[in-house]
């Protein structure tokens, strides 16, 4: 630059008109968060009347109030924070209201086509762990202020989580229902410890591979344009291969198994960036799941049941295809729009409140109420990423990744279950289908993303734009 | 309840269900993760482009700036100074103040934006280091064709604030000098990064 350039603007404040910047306006996230809440609530409060006017052509307020009880606990969280995470996202919480209470609606829906009251009612038993879930939700928010003290306890959490999935195995609490051993039982108390062990092991992978990622990624020879990793590095997948199988063989339950390997497997993905890990852990799990498919006999049922659905003697055989072709059923009674809410006949579904929820929604609800509830997870998961990829540090990015992806992949296996794209395997639907374990688990989900946004929200000062 | 209500009522919820889908879709359009833009009024730019160039007179002659940009182009004195996305193609020999010459000046606590789209914006600049690049995820956003993700960061090392380059594509430039080490950054001194231009003040 020649001389005669100098000086253009060392001029000071005074000639560039300077403005000081203030970036946070955390009340008007709040605000819209509050308007999206009171639309939310009023989607579920809607649902719960017309089942009730589908069912029985009248409103009962009763459950109104109890519903409106929850609402309140909902309308608490956003009080709550107003206070302690102010620039948390705003759709978090609205979305995991309106999906938890059209589940309330379906289960509650369920329960008056079977004759269910009180407390052997699922829709009642459900409304008590939303509540419960909810405070367990608003805990996590104010114990955890800061996200990086899980970093601090990753193997702590991985403890946790291995005692946790061991947990039902124990002789004594262990409880085996629908062939599944998942379950513990005290008392007429029964909870799935491994719901909660998803959340203590995204916690374990998203610590152990911010330490572990460079040498997981930067080794390793280059084979047709992949770099494979060495061979003393894939230690840490094989062992959670392993974990996975045993779940499926001892455990005897695929959508678990899925769950957690899959989980590893992306958040390995990525912290490295190295497509090589998604290609070994695929060809580890089909592998797994092929060998499976031909020794256990459950796996081969499942795919029997999947791939050849509609024959008579698939379908009619002990775990044969029977619920799965009353859902398909279901699904295509209910049409574009449904037949309903309290108007088609979901219950002939076994299952109908738990696994084939979706099935009983897109019965009532019709393809274009089906899309919208796939919409919500659509939004919810793409909040959850969005917070990922504006972590401030890598362990918060990596965690909400997989928080994220424990709902997605979920959703995927539940949908792509009952619709027949992939062998049909029992995992929950998040926030829709009953079971309390689940609830609680992913409302601490719901939870860690929140104050992991709300850190992240603190981030850029000054935004240059084109 | 007749059957007519009811379908109405069915209907009435599928388009309350997919209305909040999209109130949640249309309240993300603007992306409210902490990106939105503020933009100065139009007349703004015009009149920072001419004010500078006619207090150059009065202005510090310690300080060796270098305006670059497009307002700064247009003025007739300054054939030279070409946007700075171009200069890279013509390095100049401009000297860079080492860091003896500057250190011993408080540090500077103001960003000024001088050239560029935000031209006329300022960040206080607090004790922490600050991040420059395309990313959602810096301290200082720039999103053109030009900047990279993690483009540059500003480190105050003992009152002295440093810029380093995080190998960037387009380069970061101090004084039109292309930064491959962490620099001094002198007070009043010009840093393009793509088609944006700062200098620090106190």
């Amino acid at each position: 630059m020649p001389p005669t350039s100098t000086d253009q603007t060392g001029a000071g404040p005074t000639f560039t008109r300077s403005i000081a910047i203030t970036v946070r306006q955390p009340s008007k996230l709040r605000n819209l968060e509050l308007f999206l809440l009171l639309v939310a609530l009023g989607i579920a409060g809607t649902a719960i009347a017309l089942v009730q006017l589908g069912v029985n052509g009248s409103i009962d307020v009763g459950v109104l109030i109890q519903a409106g009880a929850l609402g309140m606990l909902a309308l608490g969280m956003h009080v709550a924070l107003r206070v302690v995470a102010r620039d948390a996202d705003p759709f978090i919480l609205p979305i995991a209201t309106t999906l938890n209470g059209l589940g309330i609606a379906m289960i509650y829906r369920i329960d008056l086509a079977r004759g269910d009251s009180g407390w052997e009612s699922l829709g009642v038993r459900q409304m008590v762990w939303t509540g419960l879930a909810m405070i367990i939700a608003l805990g996590v928010l104010i114990l955890i202020r800061n996200h990086r003290v899980l970093a601090r306890y990753r193997y702590v959490a991985m403890l946790v989580g291995i005692v946790l999935l061991l947990l039902p195995m124990l002789p004594g609490i262990g409880l085996t229902l629908n062939g599944a051993r998942l379950w513990i039982q005290l008392g007429s108390f029964t909870f799935q410890p491994g719901e909660i062990a998803k959340i203590a092991l995204a916690v374990f992978f998203a610590g152990y591979l911010v330490t572990a990622r460079d040498s997981l990624s930067l080794v390793g020879r280059r084979v047709l344009g992949l770099q494979l990793p060495r061979a003393r590095d894939l230690g840490p997948i094989l062992i959670i291969w392993v974990v996975a199988m045993a779940v499926l063989i001892f455990q005897r339950d695929l959508g678990t198994s899925l769950l957690y390997f899959g989980l590893f497997v992306v958040m390995i993905y990525v912290s490295t960036g190295r497509l090589s890990w998604v290609l070994i852990g695929l060809g580890l799990f089909l592998g797994g799941a092929a060998i499976a498919s031909r020794t256990l006999t459950y796996v081969e049922g499942r795919f029997a049941a999947w791939l050849d659905s509609f024959n008579p003697e698939v379908y009619d055989a002990q775990g044969g295809s029977y619920q799965l072709v009353q859902g398909l059923f279901g699904m295509a009674q209910g049409g574009l729009i449904g037949s309903g809410l309290g108007q088609g006949s979901p219950t002939i579904t076994p299952l109908a409140e738990s696994d084939y929820i979706i099935a009983s929604m897109g019965e009532e609800l019709g393809l274009v109420g089906l899309f919208a509830i796939l919409g919500l997870y659509l939004l919810f998961v793409a909040r959850g990423f969005r917070i990922g990829f504006n972590g401030t540090d890598d362990f918060g990015r990596l965690l909400a990744v997989g928080l994220s992806f424990v709902v997605v992949l979920q959703v995927f296996v539940v949908v792509g279950g009952v619709t027949r794209v992939i062998p049909l395997t029992g995992l929950t639907t998040p926030f829709l289908a009953a079971g309390g374990s689940a609830l609680v688990a992913n409302w601490i989900i719901a939870a860690l993303l929140l104050r992991l946004s709300d850190e992240v929200r603190h981030q850029p000062r000054l935004v240059v734009d084109e | 309840m007749s059957e007519l209500t009811l379908l109405v009522l069915r209907i009435g919820f599928l388009i309350l269900l997919w209305a909040f889908v999209f109130a949640i879709v249309y309240a993300l359009r603007s992306d409210l993760f902490g990106q939105k833009v503020r933009r100065l009024p139009a007349q703004n730019g015009a009149s920072a482009a001419s004010a500078p160039f006619a207090a150059s007179a009065t202005a510090p002659a310690a300080a060796p700036a270098a305006a670059a940009g497009p307002s700064a182009a247009s003025a007739t004195a300054v054939t030279e100074a070409v946007p700075a996305a171009r200069k890279q193609q013509a390095p100049a020999p401009a000297p860079t103040p080492t860091a003896e010459e500057v250190a011993a000046e408080p540090p500077a606590r103001r960003l000024v934006i001088t050239s560029g789209a935000k031209e006329g914006m300022e960040l206080e600049l607090g004790d922490d280091q600050l991040t420059i690049g395309r990313s959602a995820d810096s301290g200082l956003v720039i999103r053109d064709d030009y900047t990279s993700t993690h483009h540059a960061r500003l480190m105050l090392w003992s009152d002295q604030w440093m810029i380093q380059d995080l190998d960037s594509t387009n380069g970061t430039f101090l004084n039109s000098k292309r930064v491959s080490i962490p620099t001094p950054v002198p007070l009043n001194t010009p840093v393009s990064i793509g088609t944006t231009t700062f200098e620090l003040r106190r």
